[in-house]
């Protein structure tokens, strides 16, 4: 079943009078249902500019946005504040949790907005932070704990509220290795468990080796898309593969996770 | 590009940071400069209140001074803080501490300089607006003419000068102290829970509570000492009622899960709560400074009000004259018709009659009202001169009965009074029973107490009085008086060396509206001063709060927060910090009206809540304009 999809896309930077550049260029895309999907490229490729369209923070030049068969390009900008906060979920390399506010608070944030009775808010909340091992932790202030318990808890905000799509930036770009897989196990297991459809933008193989799909932009437009077979490890290699071919710096795309 | 080119730039770039602290500044020279203009105004010379109006002014410069300098210290101090990423990521640069040294204090000096002149420019705008307000106020007539003298002009710009100057190297001073890591840091540490004492905001409420019940049932005498213990109470209390109680009610809120989850209360309170906490002392010092304000213009317009009421109450009777012993009788008469036909000359209306009271001795066992004079009426002049204002006359005497009058002023001491008091003169003597009221007759030279006896029993008397127990009593009733208070004042003999002692409404209603002018201009301006200084911290503050806020509302906005949410949130959690300041010191200055409604006869009701009133609508605009900046800044998040 087709959760998202995105038509001709297109998004161009800059003023009528100034340098134009054009971040985007005719892009399509269709996510299904349950799928965790990875979006790579260099710097500067435009897959944060995709994410941001799909997700309806930014607005696209040109290009029609389709998710559950509702179309969002048409949709006004309070219209889209209340599509985002019930069906979709956000993580975000910074967590972007309010620092006022416990762990638990934070989680349950998404729920308050959308004025549920507080049992059935305290129910989810116990369900999804065991779900996510940070059940010890939600009466925490956000200072007290680690940068992975942070990003667990920013993951079980963007679940409390059963969305239709998680959309992930760079989720596990402020963690160290560790970390780094605790939360992409969580990921992976909310998508078998929970059918937990994903789009997630990064640049560190390790991260999208976890996707069952990864696509590659160069310059605006697609480069490659590579599906994963059975094997974790062998699917890392050809993201490696596809990274180098699409060339620039080997430094810049090498980890020495691992 | 130099280093002045730095500074001067740094400067220019950034007006936006700049501009309220430019604005606050510019604010307390313009004041300064205004009250400077009419220290040294030439035409102020000539006049008589010159010296009681020029002391009085420059007891407001140095206040406005002391104020300012304050002011500017709190403001520097803030906006320093505010930038302190910036001179971090200098020092990781490798600024030296002498370069950033002089980088804060040329930029300060560029600042200082730009609102002392735009202040001056502004302030000689105004001046003549100030100098038609300042001459309506203290009636000279004609309006000042417009004039600034050079005098004016140095004196601001010196002590304006070397109060930036000062106020940069005490900032820079306390810089200094601090480790290169914290300055780096700067704003970003880490929130700390706000915590809060039960004992503490307990006693807070304990001390509010009780010094609202001192002013509450403070009287004239009492208040005088209570004055003190009301404060000695009332400013901690507000203290902890910001830094403890307060805190404490939003913990107590966030507990109630039905109430907490509900909406946006979630985050409305929980980011409440940790604002209350950094602004604590700031709610404390504008409320303190809203309290100050409102009360003492609310008590000096009100006693500026109520001059007419006050002195009918101090003199019931409009005009009266009075003498005593038969050597003066013809002086007396003489002086009568004198005042008569002035009034006819000035075509003042007026109705009087004259009465002829004597004066009896009180003997008794209490000590305090043995021996005491008493100027006594009988019930027939005394009905007559009742009848003459117009004033409800109590029931007839029997002739064993008399009735003391008592001012109500000196009622608190007199209480205790005997049932019977005998009176003497030097040949009669009789034992009356006594009663008392409030005096409806003016009180004399001769005597602070009047007796009322029956006609019969103050024959008795007058037959056997000597030559100088006789007296002469002369009362006047004008309608209007008050209209006539110059012509009266030139009219009655107040200069006159014969034994004749006039008394007069007008007399303490121009005594009283002389140096009630003077306190109410002088005062006014003080408290405007202290309220505007007030709200202009709280916008300072608020405006550099934007862009902490602003990375805040993004989070919200990407998580799906609409923008009206959004403007929801910002208005009602900036109308708190706005306004429960206000609504404190509304209620602190409410019960200090009540002390003052204690000590008066006419209500101060009315006045202040013209006073609240004005405040609120200030400080409304003052809300209004910075809530549309905060909002129109959050529709840049998205």
């Amino acid at each position: 079943m087709q959760v998202l999809k995105a038509d001709n896309l297109t998004k161009i930077y800059g003023s009528k009078r100034g340098r134009s550049y054009e971040a985007l260029h005719h892009f399509h895309l269709t996510v299904n249902k349950g799928e965790f999907i990875g979006i790579m490229g260099p710097s500067g490729s435009g897959k944060t500019t995709l994410l941001n369209l799909l997700s309806t923070i930014d607005v696209p030049s040109s290009g029609k946005i389709i998710i559950n068969e509702k179309n969002l390009t048409s949709f006004s900008q309070q219209k889209l504040a209340k599509f985002r906060r019930k069906e979709m979920g956000f993580i975000f390399q910074d967590y972007n949790l309010l620092e006022t506010l416990t762990i638990g608070e934070n989680i349950l944030l998404p729920l308050t907005l959308n004025k549920m009775k507080v049992k059935e808010m305290e129910k989810r909340l116990v369900t999804v932070s065991k779900q996510l091992g940070i059940d010890t932790i939600i009466h925490k202030r956000i200072m007290e704990v680690s940068g992975g318990q942070m990003q667990r808890a920013a993951i079980a905000r963007a679940i409390i509220h059963d969305p239709t799509i998680i959309f992930a930036d760079e989720p596990t770009g402020n963690l160290d290795s560790k970390a780094s897989l605790q939360v992409m196990e969580s990921l992976r297991q909310l998508q078998q468990e929970n059918q937990a459809t994903t789009v997630m933008v990064t640049h560190d193989p390790f991260a999208a080796s976890f996707c069952g799909r990864v696509i590659f932009i160069k310059d605006g437009r697609l480069f490659n898309e590579i599906h994963r077979g059975d094997n974790r490890q062998s699917f890392f290699q050809d993201i490696l593969n596809v990274q180098s071919l699409l060339g620039g710096n080997t430094n810049d795309l090498q980890t020495i996770r691992f | 590009m130099t280093f002045r080119q730095f500074a001067f730039n740094n400067v220019k770039r950034n007006t936006r940071t700049y501009l309220s602290y430019f604005l606050s500044c510019m604010f307390a020279v313009i004041v300064f400069f205004m009250y400077a203009v009419v220290i040294f105004h030439p035409k102020i010379e000539k006049y008589d209140f010159r010296d009681i109006v020029q002391s009085g002014i420059i007891v407001s410069e140095v206040f406005i001074y002391l104020f300012s300098f304050l002011f500017v210290l709190y403001s520097t101090t803030s906006f320093i803080k505010s930038r302190k990423k910036e001179y971090g990521l200098l020092t990781t640069l490798g600024i030296s501490k002498s370069q950033l040294n002089r980088l804060l204090i040329t930029e300060n000096t560029i600042i200082g300089l730009a609102s002392i002149i735009t202040g001056i420019i502004i302030g000689a705008l105004l001046t003549k607006l100030f100098l038609m307000i300042f001459s309506a106020i203290l009636g000279t007539g004609e309006i000042l003419p417009f004039y600034l003298s050079w005098k004016a002009i140095g004196i601001t710009v010196a002590l304006f000068f070397i109060m930036f100057e000062l106020n940069s190297i005490a900032v820079v001073w306390s810089l200094r102290t601090k480790s290169i890591m914290e300055v780096f840091r700067g704003t970003k540490t880490p929130k700390e829970k706000p915590r809060f004492s039960w004992i503490l905001s307990l006693l807070a409420l304990t001390a509010i509570g009780y010094s609202y019940y001192l002013a509450y049932t403070s009287d004239m005498i009492s208040i005088l000492y209570r004055m003190f213990i009301i404060l000695a109470l009332i400013i901690p209390g507000t203290y902890f009622l910001f830094t403890q109680f307060i805190i404490g009610f939003t913990t107590v809120l966030r507990r109630r899960k039905k109430y907490l989850y509900k909406d946006l209360n979630l985050l409305m309170i929980s980011d409440l709560t940790y604002k209350l906490k950094d602004h604590a002392r700031l709610l404390f010092i504008v409320t303190i400074l809203s309290a100050v304000a409102f009360t003492s213009s609310g008590v000096l317009f009100g006693l500026f009000q109520s001059v007419e009421e006050e002195s009918e109450r101090f003199a019931p009777q409009d005009v009266t004259l009075i003498s005593g012993g038969e050597e003066n009788r013809e002086a007396f008469e003489a002086n009568v018709a004198e005042i008569e036909s002035a009034f006819q000359q000035n075509y003042v209306p007026f109705e009087a009659l004259t009465v002829y009271p004597t004066r009896l001795y009180s003997i008794s066992t209490i000590d305090k009202w043995n021996d005491t004079p008493f100027i006594v009426y009988k019930y027939s002049d005394y009905k007559a001169m009742l009848q003459l204002n117009d004033r409800e006359v109590p029931s007839k005497l029997k002739d064993n009965e008399g009735l003391i009058l008592i001012q109500d002023i000196i009622r608190s001491y007199t209480m205790d009074f005997p049932e019977k008091l005998t009176f003497k003169s030097a040949n009669e003597r009789a034992e009356l029973s006594v009663s008392t009221i409030d005096s409806d007759l003016n009180s004399t030279v001769y005597s602070s107490f009047q007796l009322i006896v029956s006609d019969h029993a103050f024959e008795q008397f007058i037959q056997h009085a000597t030559a100088d127990e006789k007296y002469f009593y002369y009362v006047m009733d004008i309608p209007n008086w008050v209209h006539h208070v110059d012509t009266i004042m030139d009219i009655l003999p107040y200069t006159t060396t014969d034994e004749i002692y006039p008394d007069s409404q007008a007399e303490i209603y121009s005594s009283m509206k002389d140096s009630m002018s003077y306190l109410f201009f002088f005062g006014i301006f003080i408290s405007v001063l202290f309220f505007l200084a007030a709200g202009s911290i709280l916008y300072f503050r608020m405006y550099q709060d934007i862009d902490n806020d602003l990375s805040h509302y993004h989070s919200l906005y990407r998580i799906g927060l609409t923008n009206k949410e959004m403007k929801k949130i910002a208005t009602r959690q900036l109308g708190f910090l706005f306004f429960l300041p206000f609504i404190i010191a509304v209620i602190h200055a409410g019960f200090a009206f009540k002390a003052l409604q204690n000590m008066l006869v006419s209500s101060v009701m009315l006045p202040s809540i013209y006073i609240f009133l004005l405040y609120f609508v200030i400080h409304f605009f003052n809300f209004i304009f910075i809530r549309n900046i905060y909002t129109s800044k959050l529709k840049k998040v998205m």
